[in-house]
């Protein structure tokens, strides 16, 4: 008390002493006044450092040769992390949406990769190559060269220059015309985006059915078999099974399906009548081997049928007495020798191993009607070896652990539809298998249902997951553009885990997993998901969020959604929320009040009555206040901000928690895919059509659709038209489909 | 106890001063002695560390946590200044000191000078101490959530913290300054608390709801820079948002007329001494007046 003693001796210095800070405090005071926070400009960083959006750097195509995409570093004001985008156009198309601003605040800084001295150029397939970049400049002291000859796998795109005579050089070179950092980040881009995923997912079905049409009803016409007609019997165009003379039976015609085959004709048929078969076969031509209940048997080494001829068939066997292997060390042995590509561990892990069928650089190929008992792979294909598999079921080792994939696909497109893949490690594996569609199959007791890798633009559709350990579907890697959907995942470690760019998830059902979802995948839509009864409905995974995550179900999980590290997401699009159970208990008009999952109250509200009680209170009002301003300083959670007042599909709600049999919703139609022949063959159709409703749907949905029938014309056509008012079109390109789907969340209800 | 107004000098400025001198060092001397004033400022500190804790701004950054802290401020800090000055000049009034003190050559502006400033003293002392022991707090915690990535700072400095800092202490100077006119006017302490409680309402919702008022009565809405400047809480928020806050959106500033806020700020502080200094110094005139009226109607 003596120090402060106001009639002690000393009083008088501290006095001087208090007044000598307060004039320290003030000129602090001033000086924070006078300095400016917002002209601070952090120096570039190392690009693998930044958080990547924008399209995917980890397309086969750039990662297998010298293209590149032109990177892009953002330090926004409101964002800790520095935000790397892959593309300019990926970072110009987010200055105008709004939401990006909204979320990470405003650039503080830009910097682009410039390739001044970097050999830049074009390769063969139009991409943009160069060697390497030379420097990180700042976005307005750029030159930027648009509209070139060379594009992104993702459309158009800008290449930087630090130097304007060099970006005028590369305009010469390769056309398009040099612009300055004004007038690029005012331009609009045809790249594309989620929602041309998701406009494509119907056509891609589509063309899945073409697929498998063409495998089973037409001959084998294709370019590849031409070349390979060197036997010419003169019109293999139409007939497939051809005549009888083109027939040869096992044990009438030929002691064993091994020489029945030697001995048949190019695209001749081996009937193989019932019975048990203990051999191996090799395939070396074009044929079809027709089993009628015949079972082959191997010898416990090895594969058992190993296919190295395009255009056949198998049909109507079984097999078993597979090998065990799941790699070849002598195949490792090979490559290494070849020259490794970037991905030779995983392609002899997964690709060398025995299998019930092994097909190596066998396009064409038909599984049809095929079951395998296996602790390997069921089929094994390599090569370019694009397979239609169709009634396929495999039964695989109790103990994923045991045993390996169902279907293995490395480098080939692979066609999976209405098969069945019981244990084993994955029941659909693929490695570099762009374009691959896996449908209408049955996947149970897997590690993971299906596990895609570095394979982007694929359709996984209506399919039904149980008791996966890890997860009903997984996408590694960072592939872009696929379409997960339909599907209904229940009883597994995770729902659905897919990572990459621009995929599109959507009306998936997800019951009584571990996880339903998680967003792991950037530059995303997840949609008209339902995710009932699980641990944790969704997970936000990406630490810069970049997603739409809207009109998706969240019912009577632990905890709806969870967050990991990152800014605050944003759980809605526009004014439509998520529907969350439990978020319009209270005192207040159902979505008016904005819903956090991860905070502690509101995820309790559908668990606990007097949770409501609790959010009424001044402090948690208080709270709900808090928590919305400057989102991207937040950290680790989630706000719907108008969540929804009833479930967007309460049928598929009710079933999941009734334990139902699989749901899977009629998507085509809210996509906008209606097509006649497509209805007709699909299972799920069942339902009586509304002729009003799909013919609507249909009409406003003209757009994409027209997008959606050929990729190219997204790229080329459509876009282009449109580029000049792409704002226009984004518009119709999101609010269509939406219109559509609200449709037939209405004709689900019905239902 | 040495007397008041012991102070004899040769000039009269001089003079003056030690009157204010001697008054501001028994008025301190008072502050000291109040226990509940430490209290007080433990009480904040418990207050605004539990507000960031819960809303969690504070983990990610200092405007995070000036958002957070934004709206408690404006409630908590009149409170305090109310607390701190409610009875500083009724005290010696009722109890007949102030009459004692005139005896001696201290004015009545004098007085209220060296009382105000005392207070003035304490009230940042107990604000100032748990605000900047949270601003510590943030700037050893604040960091992001992974280290895997590249981080910056953004917009986001202690610097901002400090500005809000400083807007504090006029915010607080202006409610401080009106609570000492409420401790001059009123006549006991439970009428001191009666009106300091009517202030305090008064000027934390009053204002914003005279304004929202007058919005929905067909105001311009281009009348809000100004009009929210006029009051304490209105001119405050206004430069929170302005110069803290607001320098993380896209920078466009025009949250509210900075002059006139900070003009209004420095006149309600003004204002505040001037109308205890009047009542100290004409409230009896007043009374005799107020009686005869009063005695007037009742008869």
């Amino acid at each position: 008390m003596a120090l402060f003693d106001p009639y002690g001796d000393r009083f008088g210095r501290l006095l001087v002493a208090v007044a000598v800070l307060a004039v320290l405090a003030g000129v602090a005071t001033a000086g924070a006044y006078a300095a400016d926070p917002s002209t601070a400009t952090p120096d570039p960083v190392a690009y693998d450092d930044t958080v990547e959006l924008g399209i995917s750097s980890e397309t086969d195509e750039l990662m297998a040769g010298s293209a590149r995409v032109p990177g892009v570093q953002v330090f926004y004001s409101q964002l800790q992390y520095v935000v790397g985008y892959n593309g300019v156009e990926s970072f110009a198309a987010t200055l105008d949406d709004g939401r990006t601003e909204r979320q990470f605040g405003y650039p503080l800084v830009v910097y682009v990769e410039t390739f001044d001295g970097g050999a830049p150029g074009v390769t063969d397939d139009g991409l943009f190559e160069a060697e390497r970049s030379t420097d990180w400049v700042a976005a307005d002291e750029a030159a930027y060269v648009v509209g070139s000859a060379a594009r992104s796998p993702a459309g158009e795109t800008v290449v930087p220059f630090a130097d304007r005579a060099n970006a005028e050089r590369f305009a010469a070179e390769h056309g398009g015309s040099v612009l300055d950092w004004g007038a690029v980040r005012d331009r609009s881009f045809s790249v594309d985006s989620a929602a041309t995923v998701r406009s494509m997912a119907p056509a891609r079905w589509s063309e899945a059915d073409e697929r498998v049409a063409d495998a089973t009803a037409k001959g084998r016409s294709g370019d590849e078999s031409v070349g390979r007609d060197t036997d010419g019997d003169g019109d293999d165009g139409d007939e497939r099974s051809g005549g009888e003379a083109d027939e040869i039976v096992v044990s009438e015609d030929a002691p064993t399906i091994d020489a029945a085959v030697a001995a048949a004709p190019p695209n001749g048929t081996v009937v193989v009548p019932a019975g048990t078969y203990e051999e191996t076969v090799t395939v070396n031509e074009s044929v079809t081997i027709a089993g009628d209940g015949a079972r082959v048997r191997g010898d416990g080494n090895g594969s058992v049928i190993a296919v190295r001829a395009p255009n056949v068939t198998l049909s109507g066997l079984s097999i078993d007495g597979v090998g065990n292997r799941t790699r070849d060390p002598e195949a490792a042995r090979e490559a290494a020798e070849e020259g490794e590509t970037w991905d030779t561990n995983i392609q002899l892990g997964y690709g060398h191993g025995d299998a019930g069928v092994l097909a190596v650089d066998a396009p064409g190929l038909l599984v049809d009607d095929v079951a395998v008992e296996t602790n390997a792979s069921g089929v094994l294909l390599r090569e370019g070896s694009d397979a239609v598999i169709r009634d396929l079921r495999v039964d695989g080792s109790d103990d994923w652990r045991d045993g390996f994939m169902g279907v293995t696909g490395i480098e080939s497109r692979v066609t999976v539809t209405d098969s069945r893949f019981d244990g084993g490690r994955d029941g659909v594996y693929l490695h570099r298998a762009d374009g691959s569609v896996i449908r209408n199959s049955t996947f149970v007791g897997n590690r993971y249902g299906t596990h895609l890798m570095y394979t982007g633009d694929a359709l996984i559709a209506d399919n039904a997951f149980r008791n996966a350990e890890f997860g009903g579907i997984t996408v590694m890697t960072r592939p872009s553009g696929n379409a997960i959907v339909g599907n209904d995942v229940r009883d597994s470690g995770a729902g659905i885990q897919a990572s990459g760019t621009r995929s599109y998830v959507g009306y998936n059902t997800l019951a009584d997993n571990g996880l339903g979802f998680s967003t792991s995948s950037r530059g995303s839509l997840y949609e008209r998901n339902v995710a009932v009864e699980n641990e944790v409905g969704a997970h936000a995974t990406t630490v810069v969020p970049s997603s739409r995550v809207v009109a998706n179900d969240f019912v009577g999980n632990d905890r709806h959604a969870e967050a990991g590290p990152g800014a605050l997401r944003i759980w809605a699009d526009g004014d439509r929320g998520n529907y969350w159970e439990g978020a319009n208990v209270g005192l207040h008009d159902p979505g008016e009040r904005a819903y956090r999952p991860t905070a502690p109250v509101d995820a309790a509200l559908h668990r606990e009555t007097a949770a409501a009680a609790v959010r009424e209170s001044p402090a948690a009002a208080l709270l709900d206040r808090l928590y919305g301003t400057v989102p991207g300083a937040r950290s680790g959670s989630i706000v719907d901000p108008s969540p929804a007042s009833e479930p967007y599909a309460p049928e598929r709600v009710d079933a999941a928690e009734s334990d139902s049999e699989p749901i899977h919703p009629d998507w085509r139609r809210a996509l906008g895919g209606a097509d006649p022949r497509t209805e007709a063959t699909a299972e799920d159709s069942t339902t009586a059509e509304d002729p009003t409703t799909a013919s609507t749907g249909d009409t406003t949905t003209s757009i994409d659709t027209m997008n959606a029938r050929k990729r190219d014309a997204t790229d080329e056509t459509a876009s282009r038209e449109t580029g000049s008012q792409e704002t226009g079109s984004r518009e119709t390109g999101s609010r269509e489909p939406t219109e559509g789907s609200r449709r037939s969340a209405g004709a689900e209800a019905r239902r | 106890m040495t007397g008041p107004g012991a102070v004899t000098g040769p000039g009269a400025v001089r003079a003056r001063a030690g009157a204010v001198a001697t008054v501001f060092r028994r008025e301190l001397a008072t502050v000291l002695r109040t226990p509940g004033y430490g209290v007080l400022a433990v009480g904040l500190f418990a207050i605004l560390g539990g507000t960031l804790a819960v809303g969690g701004g504070g983990s990610t950054g200092f405007v995070p946590a000036v958002v957070d802290l934004l709206l408690v401020t404006e409630v908590v800090v009149p409170l305090v200044a109310f607390v701190v000055g409610y009875r500083a000049l009724l005290t010696d009034a009722g109890s007949g000191e102030l009459a004692v003190i005139r005896t001696y050559p201290v004015g009545v502006g004098g007085y209220v000078a060296g009382v105000v400033l005392a207070r003035a003293l304490a009230f940042l002392a107990i604000v100032v101490v748990p605000y900047a022991l949270i601003g510590g707090i943030v700037w050893a915690t604040a960091a992001p959530d992974t280290g895997i990535f590249a981080t910056h700072s953004g917009v986001d400095s202690p610097l901002l913290y400090l500005r809000f800092l400083g807007l504090i202490g006029p915010f607080g100077a202006a409610y401080l300054s009106v609570a000492t006119a409420v401790s001059a006017v009123a006549s006991s302490r439970r009428g001191a608390v009666a009106i300091a409680v009517l202030a305090l309402v008064a000027g934390v919702l009053g204002g914003d709801l005279a304004i929202l008022r007058s919005l929905a009565s067909g105001t311009s809405p281009s009348a809000i820079p100004g009009l929210l400047a006029s009051t304490p809480n209105g001119a405050f928020r206004g430069l929170v948002f302005e110069t803290v806050v607001g320098v993380t959106f896209a920078p466009a500033g025009g949250f509210v007329d900075v002059g006139r806020a900070v003009g209004s700020l420095l006149a309600w502080i003004a204002g505040g001494v001037a109308v205890s200094t009047a009542t100290l110094a004409y409230g009896d005139r007043l009374d005799v007046l107020l009686e005869g009226v009063r005695a007037r109607f009742v008869e």
